[in-house]
């Protein structure tokens, strides 16, 4: 494993270098408080923040770029297949398959470790072909946190705050305005034997030295350790908890739309608007709190209560997929579903109200 | 670049040609497919049928296990698809991707009896294991299929399950809930009535169900009535897969996806499932 210390501005002339040659993506200006990961090109404003950023003063944080990161690995209304008809009625099908190289860079560890759980749920079983083509052209640069986004995040609580997994680059900030760059994996040497930055020998010292650094407590924590919480959630199905939070619930579907390992879609066909004998099929994002969601051929809906729908969601990131892929929370913490929820419900609250009722049982 | 250990085409279809297309009842449209490559489909698995342009739904399989290129569906006009595909002609063609889902172990059946109980369309998916057991009586036990549908204009498999009834160690029971005036030569009722009169052998019978969500629990309550464990049950549950291989979320059981671990469950195997039915 090699090391790197250079400048920021250095890793930030880098990447708008990076960003000329093939799609580089960067947390971008939105407006005053958003950001969003898109093209870096050669005049974007890119920054990160300060080793001796006070809380809140961070450039940009991982909530309040509204989509996660990982949502560049399966964009929505991404093409399945272009398909033409002959005049004989015969068809020809071509499957999409995305192999341009690209860039995620200044992704988070939360961020991260939902990539990593979405790498596991699209490679079981059957694999997701389009999905993994896109991601085996991606090089990932992630950035460490010394300080909470907000008051949202609760990262450390899901274990996701010191993940590195998955990661081909990984950043931590230093003193003087500096960043360390590790490469995790060869993709991340390659890039970085070419980018020409100063090596870096006292990589453990210098990880301590962030280490120190970073905030304790880190962000919120649930009232129980995270074991305790899943195995709460696991056993939780008849609770007055499920209830109470879907009193002032829209089913908008928000949650699942900017959640990091939310993966539902739908299938939409469409033909060519010039030329009818051909189009193509794509998927779209689709979320299970949407009230249509479960719905069958004829009508009949297996899932029409909203408060079995918000279970079934916090069951989905808490209780089943932990279970079958035995890597932890499918909750990174985020927080991105309680800052982005017009009426302020949110899955960390939920945990923690499902705890006190256990609790409280006799 | 690296070697690919994944089916490039895994939501692609492959394109069909129909080989024969004909209207069953007002309602479902039977198709009989020349596929490019054999499925080898087991029992109780199911295809995502599709016309690109219009659309992609899971279809049970409705014929049993071949190893050539035929497949045999029923599809019921429901949406905007299937009225699509009820316009398909013999000589058209029909996007098809599978098979999947478990499925129903043959081996499961041998030296059994089972009791066949169809609900309406449900016919069609129970027919692909139907077949491979009443095609030979050495291996598998006495058959009962009860089929229940509307009225007699709405049978499914009507010539089908007559020939069904002159084959060794086959019973078979057709009820309409009503006759609605047209002729008749079943029964009237519902598929639970006959249950508590057949003769079984309690421990040596297997029973599979496939219907409406609502037939489900009380044919239940008359097969535990006659004695049969939860272990002895089997049911085909209906879901709208999106994509087949797990990953929409759509088909989504409690912990299980229905495209994946079903659409065929053990009853008592759903015990932990509590929104399998409702």
């Amino acid at each position: 494993m090699r090391g790197f210390l250079t400048t920021r501005t250095a890793v930030l002339d880098w990447l708008r270098t990076l960003g000329q040659q093939e799609d580089v993506f960067f947390p971008l200006p939105l407006g005053e408080n958003s950001f969003s990961f898109d093209k870096v090109r050669q005049h974007s404003r890119l920054a990160f923040e300060d080793f001796d950023a006070a809380p809140g003063e961070k450039p940009f944080r991982a909530s309040s770029c509204v989509q996660p990161p990982g949502k560049k690995l399966s964009p929505n209304n991404e093409q399945i297949f272009r398909f033409s008809k002959n005049a004989h009625g015969e068809y020809q099908l071509t499957p999409t398959l995305d192999e341009r190289p690209r860039i995620i860079a200044g992704l988070r560890p939360c961020d991260l470790k939902a990539i990593h759980l979405m790498d596991r749920v699209h490679s079981d079983d059957i694999a997701d072909a389009h999905y993994l083509t896109r991601r085996r052209n991606t090089t990932l640069i992630a950035h460490d946190c010394l300080q909470p986004c907000d008051e949202h995040c609760f990262c450390d609580a899901t274990g996701s705050l010191r993940w590195r997994q998955g990661a081909d680059i990984f950043l931590t900030p230093q003193p003087e305005a500096k960043l360390l760059l590790e490469a995790l994996t060869e993709r991340g040497e390659r890039r970085l034997d070419d980018a020409g930055f100063a090596p870096c020998s006292d990589i453990e010292e210098r990880r301590a030295l962030a280490e120190e650094k970073r905030a304790q407590p880190f962000g919120r924590h649930f009232d129980a350790p995270l074991q305790r919480v899943i195995d709460t959630v696991s056993d939780s199905w008849e609770s007055p908890v499920w209830d109470k939070h879907v009193e002032r619930c829209f089913s908008c579907g928000t949650c699942n739309l900017v959640c990091p390992t939310c993966y539902c879609f739908d299938v939409q066909d469409d033909y060519n608007i010039d030329d009818p004998d051909s189009g193509q099929r794509s998927r779209r994002w689709d979320g299970c709190m949407l009230e249509e969601f479960a719905v069958v051929a004829g009508g009949h809906n297996f899932r029409p209560q909203l408060a079995a729908r918000q279970r079934h969601r916090i069951k989905r990131k808490l209780a089943w997929l932990p279970a079958r892929f035995g890597d932890g929370s499918f909750c990174v913490g985020c927080g991105r579903c309680g800052h982005q929820c017009t009426v302020d419900i949110d899955i960390f609250d939920i945990a923690n109200d499902l705890l006190a009722a256990t609790e409280a049982r006799p | 670049m690296t070697p690919l250990d994944f089916d490039a085409e895994v939501l692609t279809p492959r394109m069909a040609r129909i080989i024969e297309a004909r209207d069953m009842t007002a309602q479902e449209r039977f198709f009989r497919l020349q596929l490019p490559r054999p499925l080898n489909h087991r029992p109780g698995q199911f295809v995502m049928a599709s016309i690109p342009g219009i659309g992609e739904a899971p279809i049970s399989i409705s014929c049993g296990p071949r190893h050539d290129e035929q497949l045999e569906l029923l599809v019921r006009n429901t949406g905007s698809l299937t009225r699509a595909m009820h316009r398909l002609q013999a000589g058209d063609f029909m996007g098809i991707r599978g098979p999947f889902g478990s499925g129903f172990e043959l081996a499961e059946f041998e030296g059994r009896e089972t009791i066949f109980v169809a609900g309406g369309l449900g016919l069609a998916p129970l027919r692909s294991l139907i077949e491979p057991v009443l095609s030979d009586p050495q291996r598998f036990g006495r058959a009962t299929i009860i089929s229940g549908c509307r009225t007699p204009a709405d049978e499914l498999y009507r010539e089908q399950m007559q020939a069904w009834a002159r084959r060794p160690k086959a019973r078979v029971i057709r009820l309409v809930n009503d006759t609605a005036h047209q002729p008749w030569d079943g029964e009237v009722g519902l598929v639970t009535a006959p249950i508590a009169k057949l003769e079984i052998d309690t421990p040596n019978t297997l029973a599979v169900l496939c219907g409406p969500p609502v037939m489900y629990k009380f044919v239940i309550m008359e097969l535990a009535a006659r004695g049969l464990s939860n272990a002895q049950i089997f049911i085909d549950l209906e879901r709208r897969m999106r994509c087949g291989i797990g990953k929409c979320g759509h088909c989504q059981i409690n912990h299980v996806t229905c495209c994946r671990e079903g659409p065929v469950f053990r009853f008592s195997d759903l015990e932990s499932l509590p929104e399998a039915l409702t």
